[in-house]
């Protein structure tokens, strides 16, 4: 049952430090799992395929060494952790939006519609890194759209 | 010429085919190669790892043609911010055609072969660069 997922195996000089951030930004806004110092992983696609590699010439450019596997988990339990660690970054982002999205709708202004379309823009980028998942999804999408009718509602 | 890319095209393939044919090459023909030691001798190879028109420095294979045939025109840097964020998604630029024409090309890529794609995608990618032209002369979205 094991799915395959992409890994990135990396190392980088410790100085400077500017490649060393930029990296570290650039995994964490592709959403992987860090499975250890220096090596990432994300579900099989040829999207995070592609951004992995993309990554990887940059570690290398970087005066870094960087290669790309693919890979199996061995057993189901090692699979479940992994997709579990991807699950709970994404739960607590939807959770973030779910929580901005009541302050705003509780507070009713309507210089508010500039939160609704930044909630939904975010929203949009969370779900498409969302590969498990969680219950927040939907918790988070009502949250908005009811922050979305309190608006109409205050406008009418 | 021949030009070599990898197999599997989406938005950053097909936009910047259209580049080099319409651009740099009028005769260019194009060939799709599962692994980097697949690409032909005579072949310039486009959006693989290690070769000079691909990924450098945060920014995409079709930014990379523009700068190494210094293709100098304001519409298509405009295309170049749009192709960018389909395929990045860093949210360099402002730019929310990007999402679209990325689901589009994907879902394109989905039914129909690479060598159809680039026949299909070519006419968008001509009324996107006249759209972005006129916008450009206009100072404002042509209607």
């Amino acid at each position: 049952m094991a799915g395959r997922w992409v890994l990135l195996a990396y190392r980088l000089p410790r100085e400077p430090s500017a490649p060393r951030l930029a990296i570290w930004r650039r995994l964490k806004r592709l959403g992987v799992a860090q499975l250890g110092d220096g090596l990432a992983a994300l579900p099989l696609d040829s999207r995070n395929r592609e951004q992995l590699e993309w990554l990887a010439d940059e570690v290398i450019e970087a005066d870094g060494q960087a290669s790309i596997w693919i890979a199996e988990p061995a057993t189901a339990a090692q699979e479940r952790d992994l997709a579990a660690e991807l699950q709970g970054q994404i739960a607590s982002q939807y959770r973030a939006v779910a929580a901005e999205a009541r302050k705003a709708a509780a507070d009713g202004s309507r210089r508010h519609r500039r939160t609704l379309s930044r909630l939904r823009r975010e929203l949009g980028r969370i779900r498409r890194r969302d590969y498990f998942p969680p219950p927040e999804r939907d918790e988070a999408k009502r949250t908005v759209e009811a922050l979305a009718q309190r608006l109409e509602e205050a406008a009418a | 010429m021949r030009w070599a890319t990898r197999a599997g095209i989406h938005v950053d393939r097909t936009a910047s085919a259209w580049l080099i044919r319409r651009f740099v090459d009028p005769d260019a023909e194009f060939t799709f190669v599962g692994d980097p030691d697949e690409v032909p001798e005579n072949a310039t190879p486009f959006d693989m790892r290690g070769v000079e028109l691909s990924h450098r420095g945060g920014e995409c294979t079709f930014e990379a043609i523009l700068r190494r045939y210094e293709l100098d025109d304001a519409a298509l840097s405009e295309i170049a911010q749009i192709v960018h964020e389909a395929d990045l998604e860093d949210e360099r630029y402002d730019v929310p055609e990007a999402r679209g024409l990325d689901v589009l090309i994907r879902g394109l890529s989905m039914v129909r072969p690479d060598e159809e794609m680039l026949e299909l995608t070519g006419p968008l990618y001509d009324g996107l660069y006249e759209y972005r032209r006129r916008a450009t002369m206009l100072g404002r979205e042509p209607s």
